[in-house]
């Protein structure tokens, strides 16, 4: 078939959820298919800065196409339509405005799609909530395959999201979570699946002196990802210092680019970025898994920790890490800071019983997630919307 | 023969079990309400605000309906300006208001934006309570009405009066 994947970014340096899985599918599918990426030229997802140059280039197995933003997203206008939209009290004028402000607007991508769509055989895009998926969805609607990555955030609440849901010929989910919650408000029988992201399984060996080089010492819990209050990280800071502060000698060790400022504490260990060598000593090392994302569609942290049979302890308040956690026995979770120590007592007192909630999560990686299962599913639903 | 599952659901059954003992232990202490010395009705009463806290969705209920329309109750977060002066004058405040003032009190508008954003989740967590007690006060009443009357003391069973 010849495919083309339609997503608001592109590119191995790229660390984004939902660029990450359309990048790590679109490789996968290229070894069968003849895929095109349709993407723009920004490299920042909060300005869409054009950073790449417009047109043909070619990434491994995949044919890239770069369409330019035509507008930097202006954030303070972009936050008064969201007080509108979000408190329900937008026009259906100003919903679709909320789209466009969102961006990352590219005019000449749509074009492409309404000269070219055709020459494809399926058109699949990812995340609803951008500019590119929203407008170009309707344009290729009976080839196109929507792979939404809705979160339960309040936009997935918005009325104009009625219409896109109805348009798609299919849909390409990441959790059961997320195919009841976008499909209650799609129309029935629509062609979908549940496919989440592939894992090669991890290498049996790993360099963890490097854990050493660096100072961190055993026991020690990792977060691994962007240190954000979006990400849930003021919450953990906050019950992980109370945690601390009433004795217990454990530490946190954050791997990621910090956007918010980390308090200057004796058992918390910033390490800011860290390359591929490190991330794997640290989550064959760490005791537990932190996830104290309040919203995620699927966490891709989390199958790489149960991919290395680390346990997790996640924000009981996110339907699908929940979810994900109670359909793999692969951890625990919390919905408080009393919830959280209490967990954490647990996972850290009973060493036995968290390697063998890690096993499981590694045992549900090894059900669910591996690449022949996951391409099986895409391959089925590629077919059903002919 | 391999080791029979460990399933998450009973261990956090067993894990809340602790953590509600934990919590009713550290309001107690700190100076809350005497009845939660009693377990059973600490363990009624978070039960019910849980319920409220986290189950309720809270952009689906009944208090915020029935105050739209009437009262301005929602939280204003967004910025407009405007004057009541026509003409160019009207015109040179309000570039004035964009370009000076709107730019030297950004800090301030979104230091309070936030603020206001936690607010407004906040207010929305207290209708949740308020809905739920209503719901409980509902049943209770229906269960009451469903219940038959008793009988005044001097038509009580006979068996009780020799």
């Amino acid at each position: 078939m010849k495919l083309a994947c339609v997503v608001h970014r592109f590119g191995a340096d790229i660390a984004g959820g939902s660029e990450s899985h359309c990048r790590l599918i679109a490789e996968h599918l290229a070894a069968r298919h003849d895929v095109t990426i349709l993407t723009t030229c920004a490299h920042d997802h909060v300005t869409w800065k054009n950073h790449y140059p417009p047109g043909e280039s070619v990434a491994g197995p995949l044919r890239v196409l770069r369409f330019p933003v035509v507008r930097e997203r202006n954030l303070h206008r972009f936050m008064d339509i969201s007080d509108l939209v979000f408190g329900d009290r937008a026009t259906p004028e100003q919903q679709e405005q909320w789209f466009r402000e969102n961006g990352p607007e590219t005019p000449e991508l749509l074009d492409h799609l309404r000269q070219h769509g055709r020459e494809y055989d399926r058109v699949l895009f990812w995340s609803y909530r951008y500019y590119d998926a929203y407008f170009g969805v309707p344009i290729v609607a009976d080839r196109a395959v929507l792979v939404p990555t809705a979160e339960e955030d309040p936009l997935i609440h918005v009325d104009a999201l009625g219409p896109l849901f109805a348009r798609p010929a299919g849909f390409l989910y990441l959790t059961p979570e997320e195919a009841e919650l976008v499909g209650s408000r799609a129309p029935a029988g629509k062609p979908s699946a549940v496919i989440g992201c592939g894992l090669d399984p991890a290498p049996a060996s790993v360099d963890t002196s490097r854990v050493d080089a660096i100072g961190v010492a055993d026991p020690f819990v990792l977060y691994l990802g962007r240190v954000d209050p979006n990400k849930g990280c003021e919450a953990l800071l906050r019950h992980f210092t109370q945690y601390a502060d009433s004795g217990r000698r454990v530490q946190l060790v954050m791997a990621g680019p910090a956007n918010m400022p980390i308090p200057d504490h004796p058992l918390i260990r910033p390490l800011g970025f860290v390359d591929a060598g490190l991330r794997e000593a640290l989550l064959a090392r760490a005791r537990v898994l932190m996830m104290p994302s309040p919203f995620e569609s699927l966490s891709m942290v989390l199958l790489e920790a149960w991919n290395r049979g680390l346990p997790a302890l996640v924000n009981a308040r996110c339907r699908v890490l929940r979810g994900q956690v109670l359909r793999a026995d692969g951890g625990l979770h919390y919905g408080n800071g009393v919830e959280f120590g209490a967990a954490l007592d647990y996972l850290l007192d009973h060493p036995d019983q968290a390697r063998v909630l890690g096993a499981q999560g590694r045992a549900y990686v090894d059900r669910e997630y591996r690449w022949p299962i996951v391409l099986a599913r895409i391959e089925q639903l590629l077919a059903e919307t002919a | 023969m391999s080791e029979p599952p460990l399933r998450v659901a009973a261990l956090m059954a067993e894990i809340d079990g602790d953590v509600r003992e934990r919590l009713r232990r550290h309001v107690v202490k700190r100076g809350g309400a005497s009845e939660y010395a009693d377990e059973d009705v600490f363990e009624h009463v978070r039960a019910v605000l849980a319920r409220a806290a986290d189950a309720r969705n809270l952009d689906a209920l009944l208090l915020p309906e029935l105050l739209d329309g009437d009262v301005e109750w929602e939280l204003q977060t967004r910025l407009e300006l405007s004057t009541h002066r026509p003409g160019l004058l009207g015109g040179t405040i309000l570039w004035a208001k964009r370009r000076i003032l709107l730019p030297l009190t950004r800090w301030l508008f979104e230091y309070s934006q936030d603020n206001f954003r936690r607010q407004h989740l906040l207010n929305r967590v207290l209708f949740a309570c308020i809905e739920e007690l209503a719901i409980e006060n509902a049943r209770l009443r229906r269960d009451a009405a469903a219940r038959p009357a008793p009988l005044p003391p001097d038509q009580g069973p006979a068996t009780s009066r020799r």
